[in-house]
């Protein structure tokens, strides 16, 4: 394999990036789309974290959420229906160097392409996962989701969603291998920025379910959620999110979460009266799938960094 | 009754006319309307007894359907593109099992690139799956051929699918005649399941057939669509003596009288292409249409008996098969063997691209001269082609072929940078 010199000198710079150097064209998704707000969260995160536009990838399926990557200045990848997770999977096998996001809807990742989701946690490879979950397929023009809540009237269920709701928090914590957790609401960009970011930082399959509204065709669905700060539980701990004292006048509710306990957060998941918003459930031990394959056919940076160094080597003019 | 409708509420109305018990689907564009329209009818009780179920993927719907079907339901499903395709193990499944289940095409095309609109490669990719296929050229059509579609299922144990245009047929207004329930219920009567779960008499459906039937049990299949060849037009004639109107059949000659030169295609097109030569007539061109309103079963001989007298034909598809050229002209030319007939395909419309009376009788007039070639790509942009080819020669990294041919059309790409 070859490496581009020039690749390796630009690392040596020191990179300052600007927000510009992330946003590409103008996003199509209606006015207070919660998927703005992802997108600000996520744009702000490449730069505080100055990734190399050119060792991002975004991969996403079919929805709303999926036009994610055509509003980022960095690779992209806008794939069939269902189908984000396994995608970005083949991505970082053939290039665990780049840093691979996915984005994915609550149809995308909890309806069409729900078998890819439970083998993507047990996989447990190094991605950022977001679930943009506002409840409602958008693209089509207001169907049930999977995620809808019992009783939504859609134009597909007309007397009313039947069933449960499916919480795709709960889903993922039940998964064996699963390691990140967290959930965020479009409504504190404060808060989903710092959990955007320690989704970004965990090594492993990090699973950021982010409820998010659709102005366009449920509106009012989150209202009792917005209009009542206290049924929005922040989860703060040592090891996870750290409220700032500005937050903290407005969101009263908080409780000490630690992370590690699996238990806790199951049970968390599951308060359907209050949404709990930080990190549910984090364990850094869980291993990745690209450490338990031969990683030597892998071509990580250790990799890259050996070929280029017996490239350079060709250069060297011995004394 | 009269009623200036959506081809997609015309069809979800024929559909619940044709009372349904399980109808199963995945919203995807341009089929969406049909299945919400249905909805709201299940939801108002016009359409009852009815199960209505929300799926999770077409690969759900069809498998609902599969299920519904085979404990003796009468089952519907709905969808285009990308959602046939991934119904497509399913797909077989049920024609293999030999269940009637009707299924409603919006034919759209199939990507990569991310393609909404009109083209038939969908419901063409699943040309051998031994469904039946039925195209409508108008959503009166449609909406006919739905109510067709459940009687020849059901009298032949075979699976039907009603192909109609994306778009062009399912979102566009028309003034459509509804029939009222009591001449639907005349003329289709209830389903009689051939297989129903019987405690008296249990049975397994899905056997494993090894090399000692399977042959046989997939030229049933062949052989129940051969039998459709006959049914197809009696059962058109009885809507024809029930309705007063023409739908479906397996042909749908226009002009044919005389007619030297012959334009062959399947749905919307037809139209344009009936005003098309309608100009050609009046300009003295002795030139037919004939439609094919039923894809599969093929109709070898009656195709072959229309074109008999003529000179040449010409094939005018909205698919295609890369590496060969037509899909539809394929067929004809195997209609056609023997007879002194010059024909040429033309690829046209593909992925929604419109089909303009200006550009047919420009390749009509090169038809009629004998200088068209075997295929041609109606309204081709070579030079964008050739652009593409060159970027590939020149650089190895040419980068993604979509975004490369948007940035030269001119058209905002994806990516602005």
């Amino acid at each position: 394999m070859t490496t581009n010199a020039t690749e390796c000198l630009l690392q040596l710079c020191d990179e300052q990036f600007q927000l510009e150097d992330y946003q590409s064209g103008v996003p199509r998704w209606c006015s207070g789309c919660g998927d703005n707000a992802i997108l600000a969260a996520v744009q702000r995160l490449c730069r505080d974290e100055a990734l190399r536009p050119e060792k991002t990838v975004f991969v996403s399926g079919i929805g709303c959420s999926s036009r994610f990557p055509h509003y980022m200045k960095t690779y992209g990848f806008h794939g069939i229906h269902g189908r984000a997770l396994p995608v970005a999977e083949g991505v970082k096998m053939a290039r665990p160097d780049l840093t691979v996001f996915v984005n994915t809807g609550d149809g995308d990742c909890c309806s069409i392409g729900a078998a890819h989701w439970i083998h993507a946690i047990r996989y447990n490879m190094n991605l950022t996962v977001f679930l943009h979950d506002n409840q409602i397929y958008g693209l089509t023009k207001k169907q049930a989701s999977p995620t809808s809540p019992i009783g939504t009237k859609s134009n597909t269920t007309p007397r009313g969603s039947y069933l449960e709701a499916l919480n795709p928090v709960s889903v993922t914590l039940g998964v064996q291998n699963v390691s990140f957790v967290a959930q965020a609401v479009d409504w504190i960009p404060e808060v989903l920025f710092d959990i955007v970011k320690a989704a970004y930082h965990h090594r492993g399959l990090s699973f950021v379910r982010i409820v998010q509204r659709c102005p366009e065709w449920l509106p009012k669905s989150f209202d009792p959620w917005l209009h009542d700060p206290n049924r929005v539980q922040i989860l703060a701990h040592a090891n996870g999110l750290h409220p700032s004292a500005a937050l903290s006048r407005t969101y009263k509710n908080q409780l000490e979460h630690d992370p590690s306990n699996i238990h806790r957060a199951r049970e968390l998941a599951g308060d359907s009266v209050n949404i709990p918003v930080g990190i549910l459930y984090r364990n850094p031990e869980v291993p990745c799938y690209e450490d338990l394959i031969r990683p030597d056919l892998l071509r990580t940076p250790e990799l890259t960094r050996s070929v280029l160094d017996s490239e350079m080597d060709k250069y060297t003019i011995w004394p | 009754m009269l009623e200036q409708i959506e081809g997609s509420v015309a069809v979800a109305r024929a559909v619940a006319l044709c009372r349904p018990e399980v109808i199963c689907a995945y919203p995807i564009s341009p089929q969406t309307h049909i299945v919400e329209g249905l909805g709201e009818l299940v939801r108002s009780g016009a359409l009852s007894p009815c199960e209505f179920i929300n799926v999770e993927s077409e690969f759900a719907a069809m498998s609902v359907a599969i299920g519904a079907s085979a404990a003796g339901a009468r089952s519907y499903t709905a969808t285009a593109s990308q959602g046939l395709l991934f119904m497509a193990e399913a797909v077989y499944n049920a024609s293999g099992l030999g269940l009637p289940i009707v299924m409603t095409v919006a034919n759209r095309a199939i990507g990569a690139p991310i393609n909404i609109w009109n083209d038939h490669s969908d419901s063409m990719s699943q040309r051998d799956c031994g469904w039946l296929q039925l195209f409508a050229e108008s959503n009166q059509e449609a909406l006919d051929l739905h109510l067709q579609a459940f009687k020849l299922a059901e009298e032949l144990s075979m699976p039907v699918m009603v192909c109609m245009d994306g778009f062009i047929l399912t979102h566009a207004y028309e003034r459509v005649s509804i029939p009222s329930q009591a001449e639907v219920d005349a003329f289709l009567p209830p389903y009689e399941p051939r297989q129903v779960l019987d405690p008296n008499e249990p049975v397994s459906i899905g056997a494993m057939v090894g090399p000692e039937a399977f042959m046989e049990v997939r030229y049933l299949a062949h052989k129940k669509q051969r039998m459709a060849l006959e049914r197809i037009p009696e059962i058109a004639a009885e809507f024809r003596a029930r309705f007063g109107r023409d739908s479906g059949g397996l042909l749908h000659p226009y002009r044919m009288e005389d007619a030297e030169t012959v334009v062959i295609a399947l749905g919307s097109v037809l139209g344009t292409l009936k005003d098309t030569v309608d100009e050609l007539r009046a300009a003295g061109v002795p030139i037919g249409v004939l439609g094919i309103a039923s894809f599969r079963p093929f109709p070898l001989e009656a195709l072959r008996a229309a074109l008999s007298p003529a000179k040449r034909v010409v094939v005018l598809e909205k698919s295609f098969s890369v590496g060969l050229g037509g899909v539809v002209s394929t067929d004809v030319r195997l209609a056609v063997a023997g007879l002194a007939l010059r024909g040429s395909t033309v690829v046209a419309g593909l992925g929604g691209r419109a089909i303009t009376k200006d550009s047919l009788l420009c390749v009509l007039a090169r038809a009629l001269r004998d200088e068209l070639p075997d295929l041609t790509f109606l309204d081709l942009d070579q030079g964008l082609v050739d652009r593409q080819l060159e970027r590939e020669r020149a650089v190895r990294r040419s980068g993604p072929i979509a975004e490369n041919l948007l940035r030269d059309v001119g058209t905002v790409a994806s990516k602005v940078h």
